[in-house]
């Protein structure tokens, strides 16, 4: 059995580079052009080049999204892009829009072409057509359930991927203008200002909302792996270092462990909670065991959490000294953990905090600072190693 | 250039008015008042001589597909002109099942340029509708260039969403209370409604305004656009808005008091003469 493939979002170099080393075994990015986060950073050419080579040398992919719903005037350019993107090293096209499939497969036959979660495919019936426009692979529509999903993969030919993680549309992808109507931004050219989450007023000052929870899979990955999903993707390229690393190296874990037997209820309980902290809101399996209800949304009076466990991420690690650019308050005799991308977290009370300048403090106050701490440990704490709280002193 | 209407009640459809008719198939329709059986559309096709369209435009799932199969199946030994489909899934089985009836490319928010147009035209597809959020002039770049016929929607009230959720009963649920009807919301920035309409297919959201296109018409016409569509849904009056439309597009659209007598029909022009954005950072 090929092993599942674990996709990740990357909105710019540094993501994507913490992502891969994580332990995702692809990723996603934007263009300056063409995708549906047009107010991201995105990369530009030198460096998606950059990038392919980064996670070319982990024997790792690089997918770029192409997947706006182009207008006539967005249409000038495209196939000198998509020429640009192959040479730099882009190893699958996610489009939305189809007449660029024929140009992508006739040109570049070993690039894949992947239809967009855009097109909120749905049905075994509408992907059997996309094969026939030589389609590599189907992102699902996030409303299908687990039956229906082993339905479409047991039909077709092409590979199955499927979200696992992240925020959802309340709508069905590309089945939304709200953004054009209440903020005169196009939705499917990448300006959607996620309309489906702001308050509306139903009467009597009374609100009405339809907000939803986010999408967390961790419980039934064997599950999509076992009806033979080929990919998993986490969403969000506007997310934070401390958050991919987190999400991606977590599910690392819940796949390596359910390939290798074992994975347990206990191991399960520690990636739920690792999972669950870095959420800021609640989370749901939306359509997967059921059809999706009122559990599934939100209504009046819902305010997202912003997390501060994230500490400081670690530059280097020597002479026992852990070197890290700071990122949340926190003080001698708290309890910390680091973890490595390697999936190693150990805990420690910090005791020995020092600035830029190797000066022992009792605090770290200044985000984006450069700190030290001592740490006893013979672990090897690499680059991207991230530092987060795990009990306060003062609690 | 022909007046399609899709209607609102079945009481009148206006076969008798207007040069053909949008039918929403029962079970497959969405973003849509009333729907028709198949039955209903038989006897419907064997009773009129204006052009029938029928709407199959959910998303469709699995289960849907054997049904679908012989809907389509039956619906090509009827006289139907085209099928307004949203899910690939209808050309294929168009293509698979070798169906004479044309289609019509109904993905609401995506028929947006000539080049996907022309896409489908080269497999298959006869007919775009085209999307509702691109400007006057974008529509014409796309009847000129594209060999598709483009089909206009330039009265209605528009559909700008569609759920697979059932987000007015869910509302009710949380609390407390069962669902009595549909329900009007305010978005309260641009102090507009938004009216949501939940049927066993999700929830269907409208923009509580009128779009008043009878303005654009005349250029429609000229640029040699084949169809447009008038909804009766929310219109008063349409009757006679319908009878005076057939008579303006019979005048080469020459009669100035129609665009006079119906310039007020309506809050706005929707994104006609509005370009939307979509990069805000600078």
């Amino acid at each position: 059995m090929k092993k599942i493939e674990l996709l990740s979002p990357a909105g710019d170099l540094e993501r994507l580079k913490v992502t891969l080393l994580y332990g995702a075994d692809a990723v996603y990015i934007g263009g300056e052009k063409y995708n549906l986060r047009a107010n991201a950073n995105n990369f530009n050419l030198e460096e998606i080049k950059e990038a392919c080579s980064f996670a070319h040398n982990l024997g790792k992919k690089v997918h770029l999204t192409l997947n706006i719903v182009f207008h006539n005037e967005d249409m000038s350019g495209v196939e000198e892009y998509i020429n640009d993107a192959v040479s730099a090293g882009i190893d699958a096209f996610i489009v939305s829009d189809p007449f660029i499939i024929n140009y992508i497969k006739s040109n570049f036959p070993r690039v894949e072409v992947h239809l967009s979660t855009q097109n909120s495919t749905s049905n075994y019936k509408a992907i059997e057509y996309f094969e026939h426009e030589g389609i590599d692979r189907v992102v699902l529509a996030r409303e299908l359930s687990k039956k229906q999903i082993k339905e479409i993969i047991d039909k077709v030919h092409c590979d199955i991927e499927v979200f696992i993680h992240g925020a959802m549309c309340t709508c069905f992808s590309g089945r939304c203008a709200l953004s054009n109507y209440v903020t005169n931004r196009d939705a499917n050219r990448g300006g959607c200002a996620q309309v489906c989450r702001f308050a509306f007023e139903n009467g009597n000052n009374k609100e009405f909302t339809m907000a939803l929870k986010d999408m967390n899979m961790a419980e039934y990955i064997g599950d999509l792996i076992e009806i033979g999903v080929r990919s998993l993707k986490v969403e969000g390229r506007m997310r934070s270092l401390y958050y991919l690393a987190t999400v991606i190296g977590t599910y690392r874990e819940i796949i390596d462990n359910y390939y290798a037997g074992t994975l347990d209820d206990d191991k399960m309980e520690v990636f739920q909670e690792r999972l669950d902290r870095v959420a800021n809101r609640e989370t749901s399996t939306h359509y997967f065991m059921k059809e999706a209800d009122y559990t599934d949304q939100y209504y009046s009076g819902r305010s997202e959490v912003s997390n501060q466990d994230y500490l400081g991420q670690v530059i280097s690690y020597e002479n026992n000294l852990l070197k890290f650019y700071e990122r949340n308050y926190f003080e001698v005799g708290d309890l910390v953990e680091v973890f490595t991308p390697q999936g190693i977290h150990f805990a420690f009370v910090v005791e020995e905090l020092f600035d830029e300048d190797m000066n022992k403090m009792d605090v770290a106050r200044h985000p984006d600072n450069i700190y030290y701490l001592k740490v006893d440990s013979d672990i090897q704490i690499p680059e991207y190693s991230m530092i987060k709280i795990v009990e306060r002193k003062n609690n | 250039m022909k007046l399609l209407i899709e209607p609102s009640t079945k009481n009148n459809l206006y076969s008798d008015y207007a040069d053909g008719i949008i039918l929403p198939l029962e079970n497959y329709a969405v973003e849509s008042i009333i729907s028709f059986s198949l039955a209903e559309i038989k006897k419907i096709t064997k009773n009129s001589d204006c052009e029938v369209f029928i709407k199959i435009n959910k998303n469709l799932l699995n289960e849907d597909i054997d049904d679908l199969t012989n809907i389509l199946k039956e619906l090509d030994k009827l006289n139907i002109t085209g099928i307004f489909f949203y899910d690939l899934a209808v050309l294929e089985l168009k293509n698979e099942l070798k169906l004479k009836t044309d289609l019509v490319w109904n993905q609401t928010h995506m028929v947006n340029n000539y080049r996907t147009c022309d896409y489908y035209f080269n497999h298959g597809v006869k007919y775009a509708l085209l999307g509702k959020e691109i400007t006057l002039d974008e529509i014409i770049e796309i009847i000129n260039k594209s060999k598709i016929t483009s089909i206009v929607e330039v009265v209605s009230k528009p559909s700008v969403a569609f759920s697979k959720r059932k987000l007015v009963t869910n509302y009710y649920k949380d609390l407390g209370k069962t669902v009595s009807n549909d329900i009007i919301v305010k978005e309260k920035i641009t102090d507009s409604n938004y009216e949501f309409i939940e049927d066993n297919n999700g929830t269907s959201i409208f923009l509580d305004k009128i779009t008043n296109g009878t303005v654009i018409i005349k250029e429609l016409y000229d640029n040699n656009c084949q169809y447009i569509i008038f909804k009766e849904y929310g219109i008063n009056d349409f009757k006679e808005l319908v009878i005076d439309t057939m008579n303006y597009i019979r005048s080469h659209c020459e009669d100035e008091r129609y665009v006079s007598k119906y310039s007020k029909l309506g809050d706005s022009t929707n994104f006609f003469f509005k370009k939307t954005i979509y990069k805000v950072k600078k």
